[in-house]
């Protein structure tokens, strides 16, 4: 017999009795005009940095301003949306050039819809493409705490990372 | 070259005396464990908190339930995404599945993101002894790389290592500054190094955080970004992954997700967390799920739980044990109150201190994220121990008279009336002498009352 069926025999032969699936617990019902501000918060707390475009802003200003003069070493990303328990936004890989362009650049900005969030990663999954071939759930900066548990921003991925909400058109 | 974890392993309570000869550092570590712990605290401070590990151990009771059916399922999904599964037995064949991948592209050099999957299999050593140049890319694991050593803890491997040791070390492997100590400089030094070793490898080796049947996508979690920048430039992107990582639906990857970074370091969730599901353009992509042992636990009903495990650390950082005792003390891949409880099942007569390696506090059990009832495997493995004979001649003795006297009251209360007397009698001297392992300078047996707390409360409603 082969790996493949000696494996799977092996797991049938050990007869573990049907469980059921599990049901994901309801989180409270959120306030949706909270969502901005609990994501915008936890994103400080995890090293990002996050603004709100409003309408007849021009982008321009909110992708350079967070970054300052490190402009040209940035990657601006589409995000398709956001999670307020834990400030990550959802990149899909079919947005981008290269999949390692959100690990290779020093500087990261994801825009992302302003009426695309959610509470809780269990909509959030419910959120990603179902044939996606690669994503993401980024949750600010590249980060390491693997000396002395001294947090280090910038470990092998992108040393900024900026969330840009946008309301405009 | 030898850093602060060296030397060999001489059984827990031997190696764990070792590890305290250092007070100073000894207290130090359990001080940095307890930090994670009070960030797993305040990190799990939801609402729904609870009802969160009950799904978690409802979800992977599931997957084990149906495990061969999802395996099944992943592999019909992941072959369809253009995805090449592999099967392994054990340790051997995975290591050999890997190696003839890495032989047919002509690869010498790969990186590899943290897993306790290929430690389990000796995988570096094994593609070392061979001609291929291994970097392993997660810091910490670069620093006990480094220094020739196995990681000390599953989740942060160089816990054990002092700022100024890692500076001297990278001094000497990197080129820093001699006496540079700082985290920031250190970092930074690491992230030229590590990121010209992941974007320049034939191969990108990872682990898995999860595997999902329902989308064929193997899920990989990481702070640093290495696994991305492994898997993601590399023509060769290879997933190691142990059966037991496999869930059914997104909906229980999105329970696990909210559990795993929260329990392990208090986050709400690790910075990347990627779904890669099919190779880019261009790219391969393998996956090997490794058995390795793993359902010969699945036909051990007592101990199948240990399965869920996702590998978070937070029995580690609580353990009282763990922090007083340093990981190598555990002489096994995985350390900690899981570690003892799953290296008995690999070799009991190697491993069978470690079921004796707690306290049976339970803390463990209370902050594991998919609710493994530790302690009770833990005392089913010391059965298992004593069972097989392996247990020291004295432990026998004393375990043999103890399980007399405390299965009877009568012995019992017997038994109390002549040590409470005894002591009085008895030198105290004596009593804390050499030959009693439970008593040292500073630690004496504590006075007994003079009367049990059954013969006072018979006193008290006797009306007198």
């Amino acid at each position: 017999m082969n790996a493949r069926d000696s494996i799977l025999a092996a797991i049938r032969a050990a007869a573990v009795p049907p469980a059921p699936a599990a049901i994901a617990p309801s989180t409270p019902a959120a306030d949706d005009s909270g969502l901005h501000e609990a994501f915008l918060r936890v994103l400080t707390e995890v090293g990002g940095q996050g603004v709100i475009r409003t309408a007849g802003q021009p982008m321009e200003s909110f992708i350079s301003e967070p970054l300052g003069a490190v402009r040209q070493d940035a990657m601006v990303v589409r995000g398709r949306f956001a999670v307020a328990e834990n400030a990550a936004v959802y990149v899909d890989a079919a947005d981008l050039q290269a999949r390692n362009d959100i690990v290779r650049a020093e500087h990261l900005v994801v825009i992302v819809p302003f009426s695309a969030i959610v509470p809780t990663m269990h909509e959030a999954m419910r959120l990603m493409p179902a044939d996606s071939r690669c994503g993401w759930f980024l949750s600010g900066p590249s980060k390491t705490a693997d000396i002395e548990q001294s947090l280090v921003f910038g470990a092998q991925g992108s040393r900024t990372h900026c969330v840009v909400f946008d309301r405009g058109t | 070259m030898s850093g602060p974890g060296g030397g060999a392993h001489r059984g827990h309570a031997k190696s764990a005396a070792g590890f305290l000869v250092d007070a100073e550092r000894a207290a130090w570590h359990d001080q940095s464990l307890w930090f994670m712990r009070q960030k797993r605290d305040r990190g799990t401070d939801l609402p729904e908190w609870e009802s969160l590990r009950l799904a978690g151990s409802a979800l992977k009771a599931h997957a084990m339930s149906r495990l061969a059916d999802l395996l099944e399922e992943f592999e019909r999904r992941a072959t369809a995404n253009g995805v090449v599964v592999h099967w392994a037995r054990d340790a051997g064949e995975h290591n050999a599945i890997v190696l003839g991948i890495l032989h047919s592209a002509g690869v010498s050099r790969v990186s590899k993101s943290k897993s306790m999957l290929t430690e389990e299999c000796g995988l570096n050593p094994f593609l070392e002894a061979r001609g291929i140049e291994v970097v392993d890319t997660d810091l910490g694991e670069r620093i006990v790389q480094l220094a020739k050593e196995p990681p000390s803890h599953i989740v942060i491997p160089a816990i054990h290592w002092k700022r100024e040791e890692i500076g001297a070390l990278f001094h000497r492997t990197m080129g820093t500054p001699a006496g540079e100590t700082s985290p920031d400089a250190l970092a930074a030094a690491a992230r030229v190094h590590l990121r010209d070793a992941l974007m320049n490898a034939g191969a990108g080796i990872t682990g898995a955080n999860a595997l999902v049947a329902e989308t064929g996508g193997v899920v990989v979690c990481t702070n640093e970004g290495n696994a991305d920048l492994g898997m993601h430039s590399a023509p060769i992107h290879i997933a190691c992954v142990g059966i037991e990582k496999i869930v059914a639906t997104r909906d229980d990857l999105g329970v696990l997700l909210r559990l795993l970074a929260r329990s392990g370091t208090g986050q709400p969730v690790t910075s990347y967390t990627t779904h890669v599901a099919s190779p880019r353009p261009g790219a391969a992509m393998h996956v090997v799920l490794v058995d390795n042992g793993r359902t010969r636990r699945l036909a051990d009903e007592a101990m199948r739980t240990a399965l869920h495990c996702i590998r978070c650390g937070a029995c580690l950082n609580t353990c009282p044990v763990y922090r007083r005792s340093g990981g190598y003390s555990y002489g096994h891949v995985i350390q900690g109150p899981i570690g003892a409880i799953l290296a008995p099942a690999v070799d009991l007569d190697a491993h069978h201190e470690l079921p004796f390696a707690s306290t049976l506090c339970g803390s463990c059990a209370d902050v594991c994220p998919v609710r493994i009832d530790i302690p009770a495997q833990l005392l089913a493995w010391r059965a298992r121990s004593a069972a097989a004979g392996t247990l020291p001649r004295g432990y026998s003795t004393v375990f043999s008279l103890l399980g007399r006297v405390l299965s009877s009251l009568s012995r019992f209360e017997r038994a109390a009336r002549w040590a409470r007397r005894a002591q009085r009698l008895i030198p105290a001297s004596w009593l804390s002498g050499r030959w009693n392992p439970w008593t040292r300078p500073g630690r004496a047996l504590p006075v007994l009352a003079v009367e049990s707390f059954r013969e006072w409360a018979h006193r008290e409603e006797t009306p007198s």
